[in-house]
């Protein structure tokens, strides 16, 4: 009876602590980890543990490190050992005696910083002897692994997933191969061997477990904030929408090659911390420490604990450390006395430690099958909505205002050309589908683009967008040549894009979406997402605000689901969401690709609303659209398109008549001769 | 010897490799024309492979210290190595196809290549704690029978190599050519919708290019065996990444390219151990991997661009 009361007191405390928020349940989190971590050497008393723990920090590291580039990015890195490997020999290199260049006078600066000392050899020319300090290099090494995840990601720029994967794989394999035999740099299959522990303050760590744990302990509380703080922030929102949908992120203006390379560079730069703690603790690194079993063992970890998920990824990391080092151990001795017992001689002899990739492949192999979010997945909970926030109070548009809208008029006054496109032209293999086409768009305008299936409506867009560049021709944006740009530039100039086949982000949230779209807008970068000085927390709140803005336009469609993962989005919503991350890139030009498809009568008069609001921003549209009394109900002009080539132009009611439009949807009449 | 017949010597011998490389890369390259899957599990089937022809020799009662054999006793204990071996190869490939990856048929991104990394690990492993850390050796029962040939010489063992892959290629060729499985196999490849609304059975389609795949591998498997003797727990991953690399670079789904490619890596291997030192070998291959990857992801023989959209 009394235990099932402390478990109700439980399930009610549990309560409690979810309707905290985050940032207060973080405040209350850390220092009782951190805490747990000062005090677990204290409290067990044998060095072996605070040893074995010290190198789960290190495998913590790892995990945190190839978090970032395969759990955020979603760049699969099958050689991430490689930046182990980088990272730990950087330091054993410059820790050992294993390089003795000659004395010159260029190194006497570093003899002055006390990094290098002068060693008279007898009879022969004077040597270096290096011993660089361990705390310059940590930072050293990872910069060095930076610059190598960012060598290594270059080639992979423009492969995805499996391909992606075994590019990686290739970097993984050379890397200990060129450790094995550049000997002259790396001693060879033999390894580095007295590599010097760190010093702090006239305390040599030396061999004693505790130091190292500490320090381990220190790191992955520092790996653990940076993550935090990167997938809160824009570069975060960047990563992980290039992982949801590259082509997306990209006409959401965020430029997919600078992001990946970052993800490599901060996943690498990780990886490297845990190399050189690893050695400064082990004092030797040979190459077979980092072959593509250690690689595979880090993917475990992350993908054990959900990929993108930090507290799930520290989790499975520290849970397979300790089962390497104690529980495997501590089981053997329990089936070899079950052998004495029963007599088997299997069973005496078996060493379960030996199993430990079998346990890896096995939970590999299930993971994919029954979890692949993780067994602590990073998705949110979603409250259920209330009966009040289900029932639908649509705004009508006009209600509603954006703080930036015509604050910043832009440089086309109303009435002027803001787009104009001049014999544009593309092709497929034989198959035109943009063939001369020239159109002018005004600044305040909105144009509907019709015609059959396949007359390149859509390529039209993608033109404009920089999805694809045309063979020949111009597109000019406020006068700014745009053809053949690439999309996230585009958007910063102002023109932004819905897709016919919506193309949310959809693991995240309806709020992350949308501030995605706000990407162009933010300035932070590393730094700033990592330490988020006050301009960071303001843009961060701005960003916010406006997404708030923008969300009212759509009455209380959204905004009870700004939490919930796009996926879950009814139809509509998501239509919704997606037009409103368009709108948060504050377009001055805005490109609806078939926003009513799909939609009911009623939702569709709620959309029309919607475009005249939009324009009532001062925003110019462009529409494609099949609904045809949508087009000729709100359209100030109509251009139709055949076969990529414009065939009419003008006011609703004049292409409804033209002739060659009607031959063009219903076939050619037969004249009478 | 001259530098030339050095160089003929290394020839010869990288042909015979080839064929080895050839036959796995037939494998990855057929499965990945199929479901557009790298699988990873075909590295360790063909490992797994050189332990199953270990136990079917032992069982036939040829062992590491038995002699050579010669004449009908040669030919039928080949014949029945090969056949038994591959009927197992594959079986392990189907079982591997139903159990771990058939459920992530349609699941999108890198879940099932990761799947077959993990059955990689678990064959691995497996092989491992049956038959413990230590090489083996491998039964030599093919003759010691040398000829020379222009200054360098071909052994019978890898005349038998060139002969038996050769078979090989030109049963799988009139397979996927003249049979119906194999216009069916086309016809899935292509787009596996569309073969299934034709009455095509799409899931035995894959299943018998599992097997397919992985008895080509129990024969290569077994061709590793008899090339160099021994066998281990760990021989799968290099040699699979080699034979891997083998199919990116003739063109992967392509099966002629899987065969040019394996005989490209093989003289690559022998030519390049020999000019630059064996150690640089895997450098050299996966720079060859990594180069065609990024800069002709369709290989040699690869009309259709290889990546899913």
């Amino acid at each position: 009876m009394s235990a099932l009361a402390a478990r109700l007191g439980e399930r009610l405390g549990l309560a409690r602590w979810r309707a905290l928020p985050i940032a207060r349940r973080r405040q209350i989190l850390a220092p009782v980890l951190l805490s747990i971590g000062l005090a677990f050497p204290f409290v067990t008393s044998n060095a072996g543990n605070v040893d074995a723990a010290a190198n789960a920090y290190t495998y913590v590291l790892l995990a945190l490190g190839l978090n970032i580039v395969v759990g955020f990015a979603g760049l699969l890195d099958l050689g991430y050992a490689a930046f182990f490997a980088i990272g730990a020999y950087g330091y054993g290199i410059a820790a050992s005696g294993q390089l003795k260049p000659e004395w010159s006078s260029l190194w006497a600066p570093l003899e002055w910083a006390g990094q290098v000392s002068r060693l008279a050899v007898p009879g022969q020319s004077e040597i270096v002897q290096f011993h660089f300090s361990f705390w310059p290099m940590l930072a050293i090494s990872a910069i060095i692994c930076a610059i190598f995840g960012m060598l290594f990601g270059a080639p992979t720029l423009r492969l995805r997933g499996d391909y992606l994967a075994i590019v990686t794989l290739g970097f993984g394999e050379i890397v200990p191969v060129v450790a094995r035999n550049w000997e002259g740099l790396t001693n060879g299959a033999q390894g580095l061997g007295g590599i010097r522990t760190p010093k702090l303050f006239g305390f040599d760590f030396g061999f004693s477990p505790y130091p190292y744990y500490f320090l381990g302990l220190g790191l992955v509380a520092v790996a653990v904030w940076i993550s935090i703080r990167l997938q809160e922030s824009r570069l975060g929102r960047a990563w992980m929408a290039i992982r949801e949908d590259e082509l997306a992120a990209g006409a959401m203006g965020v430029n997919h090659v600078h992001y990946k390379l970052l993800a490599f560079a901060m996943g690498a730069a990780v990886g490297g911390l845990g190399g050189t703690f690893y050695v400064a603790k082990l004092t030797t690194a040979t190459p077979d420490m980092f072959t593509f079993p250690v690689s595979v063992m880090v993917l475990v970890m992350v993908v054990l604990g959900g990929l993108g998920s930090i507290r799930g990824v520290v989790l499975a990391a520290l849970f397979l450390a300790f089962l390497q080092s104690v529980i495997l151990q501590e089981l053997t001795e329990y089936v070899h006395a079950l052998g004495r017992l029963v007599g088997n001689d299997f069973l005496q002899r078996v060493e379960l430690i030996t199993s430990l990739e079998l346990i890896f492949g096995l939970i590999l192999v299930v993971m994919m099958i029954f979890r692949r979010e993780g067994l602590w997945p990073a998705v949110r909970r979603v409250s259920a909505l209330t009966l009040e926030q289900q029932s639908v109070a649509p705004a009508r548009g006009a209600a509603v205002e954006l703080s930036w809208a015509r604050a910043a008029p832009g440089a086309v006054g109303p009435g002027r050309p803001l787009l104009e496109i001049e014999s544009l032209r593309k092709s497929f293999g034989g198959v035109t589908a943009a063939d001369d086409i020239t159109l002018t768009v005004h600044a305040g305008e909105l144009v509907s683009v019709i015609g059959p299936n396949g007359s390149g409506k859509t390529t039209l867009f993608n033109l404009i967008t920089g999805l694809i560049a045309p063979d020949d021709g111009s597109i000019r944006f406020e006068g700014v040549e745009i053809g053949g740009r690439p999309s996230h530039e585009i958007v910063a100039r102002g023109v932004a894009r819905t897709f016919q086949n919506i193309r949310l982000f959809n693991n995240l949230s309806v709020l992350e979406n949308l501030l995605v779209g706000e990407h162009t807008r933010l300035q932070a970068g590393v730094l700033g997402a990592i330490f988020r000085p006050p301009w960071v927390r303001a843009e961060e709140e701005r960003a916010v605000k406006s997404a708030l803005e923008v969300v009212e336009i759509f009455g209380n469609r959204l905004r009870p689901r700004l939490d919930h993962p796009a996926y879950g989005l009814s139809y509509a919503n998501r239509r919704r969401t997606e037009i409103g991350r368009a709108i948060m890139t504050r377009p001055k030009l805005l490109l609806l690709d078939e926003p009513a498809a799909g939609m009911n009568p009623a939702e569709t008069l709620e959309l029309m609303d919607l475009i005249r609001a939009v324009r009532g921003f001062g925003v110019t549209v462009v529409l494609i659209e099949h609904k045809l009394d949508v087009v000729m109900d709100i359209s100030d002009r109509v251009v139709v398109l055949d076969h990529g080539v414009k065939i009419a132009e003008g006011a609703p009611a004049q292409v409804r008549g033209d002739e060659r439009v009607i031959e063009a949807y219903l076939g050619r009449r037969r004249r009478a001769a | 010897m001259s530098t030339l017949d050095v160089l003929l010597q290394q020839v010869v011998n990288g042909l015979a490799l080839g064929m080895m490389y050839a036959l796995l890369a037939l494998g990855f390259t057929m499965v990945y024309g199929i479901i557009e899957l790298i699988n990873f599990a075909h590295f360790s089937v063909f490992m797994t492979g050189t332990f199953v022809g270990l136990v079917v020799l032992s069982l036939m009662g040829v062992t590491a210290t038995s002699k050579s054999l010669t004449g009908l006793a040669l030919v039928g204990v080949l014949i029945a190595l090969f056949l038994v071996t591959m009927a197992i190869t594959g079986l392990l490939g189907v079982l591997i196809e139903r159990v771990c990856l058939r459920s992530l048929r349609n699941v999108s991104g890198t879940a099932p290549m990761i799947t077959t990394i993990g059955v990689a690990f678990i064959l691995i492993n497996a092989m491992l704690l049956i038959f413990g850390p230590q090489a083996q050796r491998f039964p030599q029962l093919l003759p010691n029978w040398r000829w020379e040939l222009g200054g360098a010489e071909v052994t019978f063992k890898q005349l038998v190599l060139f002969v038996v892959g050769l078979l090989l290629m030109i049963a799988l060729s009139h397979v996927v050519r003249r049979t119906t499985l194999g216009k069916a196999m086309r016809a899935t490849a292509q787009d596996a919708d569309a073969a299934r609304m034709m009455g095509i059975d799409v899931d035995r389609v894959i299943v018998l290019t599992f097997f397919l795949g992985s008895a080509l591998a129990g024969a290569g498997s077994l061709f590793f065996g008899l090339y160099y003797g021994f066998t281990g727990y760990y021989i799968g991953y290099t040699t699979g990444l080699r034979a891997f690399t083998s199919a990116v670079l003739g063109g992967i789904g392509s099966i002629p390219g899987a065969v040019l490619g394996g005989l490209f890596i093989g003289l690559t291997q022998s030519l390049g151990g020999q000019l630059l030192g064996v150690k640089w070998t895997d450098v050299i291959i996966f720079s060859i991997l990594i180069v065609v990857m990024v800069f002709r992801p369709s290989g040699l023989l690869g009309a259709r661009t290889p990546q899913k959209a």
